[in-house]
């Protein structure tokens, strides 16, 4: 056994519901999606962390994505726009994608692209705010979006297919994994050979990028919305209720397989988020319990926190050494990992 | 607190100038306090202040369980559970939907999703219906039943616009579809607001009161009057009141003939033949006709003998059939033993304009029918005072649901229960079901009522299922 622990660091009330979070590349501060309506940067994470607003989305921010790289933070909100901030100097520039909620952004692994998901309409713009393509729209409105590590393709779900968009400009295509359910999530093996998806129909749904086979996994009691590769590509952490189920693509894949179910949170699983690079998983439920587990390695609950509410954004550091966890009254926890 | 802080939803259906606009418009400019966000189905229809307004494409997507009648709407989880991160700022949602839509993934979506049950309680649906153009509506195209068989409250919208016979046509057809909303007459949508928000139709907590008008039996006639027959002959007429000549009565009855299906299209006019018998009173009040009903049941169970226009008829028990299909017709009535009678009739008289010659009813009251409707959706209602056994009662409606789930709409009852002090309450949506055990009964007799609103439903087949329960 590997004793481990999350360990409370740092903790502050921010004044609005904490829509999301998102690291600095540094680790050092964090850009908060405030459901009032306020961008908030916090910097100082480790000695005294001081928020400021950056600046408003009027009625609330729906998304928040930091640069990889660099020190652009981009945020989408309910005003319909989409917003590029210096987190610097404050400085920004609005773009408005169409009459629909940019409900979806995330920047190409390198940082030089940021896609945005806009009803049915995926479209790329550069850091200075410039669109550089916006594709042909989708048959629905488009439920996620997920780049793959080397940033060549960026895959679209909605109902009825994942659609993967190819970028290599000038060329832009389009292909489509089609299945008749609606797709509602999105994630790339960080080894470039699955594709995964979660569906409404309450299956989870894989296409073997090499091979060209798919196949689907069954047995939730409602929609799969979560679905979180580890950093090895070995497991996908998936949730049905307040069960956390995840499947083994080590050996011969989960095909047939029964998959790892750990039991630990008495509500349903709302977060799930694996270590950008180590083995450990971290769950959040609606029972407001934090949760640290080793998939693999550790049946039984390693670590656990009861909040003091519901938990609605957990993320990982990019360095994998701390995880930020946001509360729907505002209140950010630093949590640290001590491991051996 | 029996919505533990969640937020009401009010579902408005209703065809394309029913008025939907009109109603959501006054229901955002009036001064209630309330900050209600409004998820329409199109952009920038709606624009009021302080209100929130989104538009939504809608999305309907199928649900784990495979069932194909369960459906849920992909882009309401989605807003509204956007919404919920500032909730504190809005208290009254309104989820408008198109024109052609079922509402049953609507209603569906807040019984399945566990993210909207959080935050969500459905409160009800509101249909409106275009008084002027329903019958074409309902005619020709399958929502339109839907959206009113669905419905908690029923505007009759445009109710100026058209004349009371047709109003009482149109109603009464609502009326056959669904018999437990609540129907209101208006012009401009013009209601007092708490008629369509806060109704608490979904709510289980608010005791269900079921209509007690609808758990009457059904007969085969709507209405009965009191007569005194005195001379040798009575005339019966129907048609315009003011035709006089009989060559003008002719005119006349081609004129408003040719009207009446330009406004009502073929097919449901109802009056080709109507029913009437004729039973003698020992007295002319209320009792005396009510103990007659059931020798007006046997006569009207009898094969009808058909009277041609112009034709003659008596005043006997037997049922006759008269042919009222042009609109003024004219029959007499041979009166041979002179009295106090009860006239029993298929139809209310107003809506045919039928008239007996120089005389008017010295009491009436009227029936609730079933038999005259064209419309495949239908509400059955059962009334019955036998404590019903808990687990047949789960095997029965769980039966029900499994193998008429897709064509039942809406159900919902207050059920006694063997050896429970509570009443035990539940409704549904398609094969979506919420039931729980409530208040005590305490003095109150106990009783169950349930209602069914649903396509091709089986009237004897339900009251069999439901007999199976008795305790």
């Amino acid at each position: 056994m590997t004793p481990a622990a999350l360990n409370e660091r740092a903790s502050l009330v921010l004044d609005a519901y904490i829509v999301d979070v998102s690291w600095s590349p540094d680790g050092r501060s964090l850009a908060v999606a405030g459901g009032e309506g306020a961008v908030v940067l916090i910097d100082n994470l480790a000695q005294k962390p001081g928020p400021r607003v950056l600046g408003e989305h009027g009625m609330g921010v729906i998304a928040v994505a930091w640069q990889p790289g660099g020190k652009t933070i981009a945020s989408s909100g309910q005003d319909s726009a989409v917003a590029l901030w210096d987190s610097a100097s404050a400085a920004v520039k609005r773009m408005r994608p169409g009459t629909a909620w940019t409900e979806h952004i995330a920047f190409s692994p390198d940082g030089k692209l940021l896609a945005t998901a806009t009803g049915k309409v995926l479209a790329l713009w550069d850091c200075a705010g410039e669109k550089v393509h916006q594709f042909e729209p989708l048959a629905g409105t488009i439920a996620a979006i997920a780049w793959d590590k080397p940033g060549r393709d960026l895959a679209a779900a909605t109902a009825g297919a994942v659609c993967v968009h190819r970028i290599e400009p000038p060329q832009f295509t389009v292909r489509k994994h089609a299945w008749p359910a609606a797709c509602l999530s999105a994630a790339y093996s960080p080894n470039g050979k699955v594709l995964a998806s979660g569906m409404q129909d309450g299956t989870v749904h894989f296409w073997m990028l090499t091979s060209g086979k798919d196949s689907q996994m069954r047995g939730y009691g409602s929609r799969v919305t979560l679905t979180e590769w580890s950093a090895n590509s070995r497991f996908l952490a998936t949730a049905s209720g307040a069960e956390i189920v995840v499947w083994d693509f080590g050996g011969k894949g989960p095909e047939g397989s029964a998959p790892l179910e750990l039991s630990g949170h008495t509500e349903r699983v709302t977060h799930l988020a694996w270590q950008p690079n180590g083995p450990w998983l971290v769950s959040a439920g609606r029972d407001w319990r934090l949760s640290l587990w080793q998939p693999g390695r550790e049946k039984q609950v390693v670590d656990a926190h009861l909040t003091g509410g519901e938990i609605t954004a957990v993320r990982w550091s990019p360095d994998g050494k701390r995880v930020a966890v946001g509360e729907s009254k505002g209140r950010l926890t630093i949590y640290e990992l001590i491991s051996q | 607190m029996a919505n533990q802080g969640r937020v009401p939803v009010t579902v408005l259906t209703g065809f394309l100038g029913s008025g939907k606009t009109t109603l959501l418009n006054r229901i955002l400019s009036e001064q209630h306090g309330k900050r209600i966000a409004v998820i329409e189905n199109e952009f920038g229809e709606v624009g009021v202040d302080h209100q929130i307004v989104i538009g939504a494409e809608e999305e309907i997507f199928e649900t784990a369980n495979g069932c194909i009648c369960c459906t849920v709407r992909g882009d309401l989880i989605r807003i509204l559970g956007q919404l919920v991160k500032r909730r504190d700022k809005f208290d009254y949602v309104i989820v408008e939907t198109t024109g052609l839509a079922d509402p049953g993934p609507v209603a569906q979506t807040f019984f399945i999703d566990d993210d909207l049950r959080e935050h969500f309680q459905l409160d009800a649906i509101v249909t409106l219906v275009d008084a002027k153009h329903a019958e074409r509506h309902l005619d020709e195209v399958r929502a339109a039943s839907e959206q009113i068989a669905f419905a908690d409250v029923v505007l009759l919208n445009k109710a100026d616009l058209v004349s009371e016979q047709d109003l009482a046509r149109v109603e009464r057809r609502v009326r056959a579809i669904n018999r437990t909303a609540t129907l209101f007459r208006t012009a401009a949508a013009n209601l007092p607001i708490q008629s369509v928000l806060n109704v608490g139709a979904f709510d289980l907590d608010r005791a269900l009161a079921v209509d007690k008008g609808f758990l009457q039996p059904e007969y085969p006639f709507e209405w009965a009057g009191v007569f005194e027959f005195q001379g040798a002959a009575v005339r019966i007429l129907t048609g315009a009141e003011h035709a006089h000549g009989h060559d003008h009565a002719h005119d006349h009855a081609h004129g408003d003939h040719a009207s009446a299906h330009a406004h009502g299209g073929e097919g449901h006019h109802h009056h080709a033949g109507l029913g009437i018998t004729f039973l003698r009173l020992s007295d002319a009040n209320a009792d005396e006709l009510n103990r007659q009903i059931e020798p007006a049941l046997r006569a009207f169970a009898d094969q009808p003998i058909d009277v041609p226009c112009g034709g003659k008829l008596e005043l006997s028990a037997k049922l006759y059939r008269l042919d009222v299909g042009h609109a003024g017709t004219d029959f007499t009535l041979t009166v041979s033993e002179p009295g106090t009678y009860a006239v029993f009739c298929e139809h209310v008289p107003q809506e045919l304009s039928l008239r007996f010659a120089g005389l008017a009813p010295v009491a009436q009251r009227q029936f609730a029918s079933h038999h005259h409707h064209d419309d495949e959706i239908t509400s059955i209602g059962i009334c019955d005072p036998r404590s019903l056994d808990g687990r047949k009662l789960d095997d029965w409606l769980n039966y029900l649901m499994q193998s008429q789930g897709q064509d039942i709409f809406r159900m919902k009852g207050v059920l006694s229960l063997k050896d429970e002090d509570r009443r035990y309450i539940f409704h549904g949506v398609h094969m979506m079901f919420d039931g729980k055990l409530e208040r005590p009964w305490g003095g109150t007799p106990r009783n169950n009522s349930l209602v069914f609103i649903g396509r091709m439903l089986d009237r004897q087949e339900i009251e069999a299922g439901f007999e199976s329960c008795v305790a």
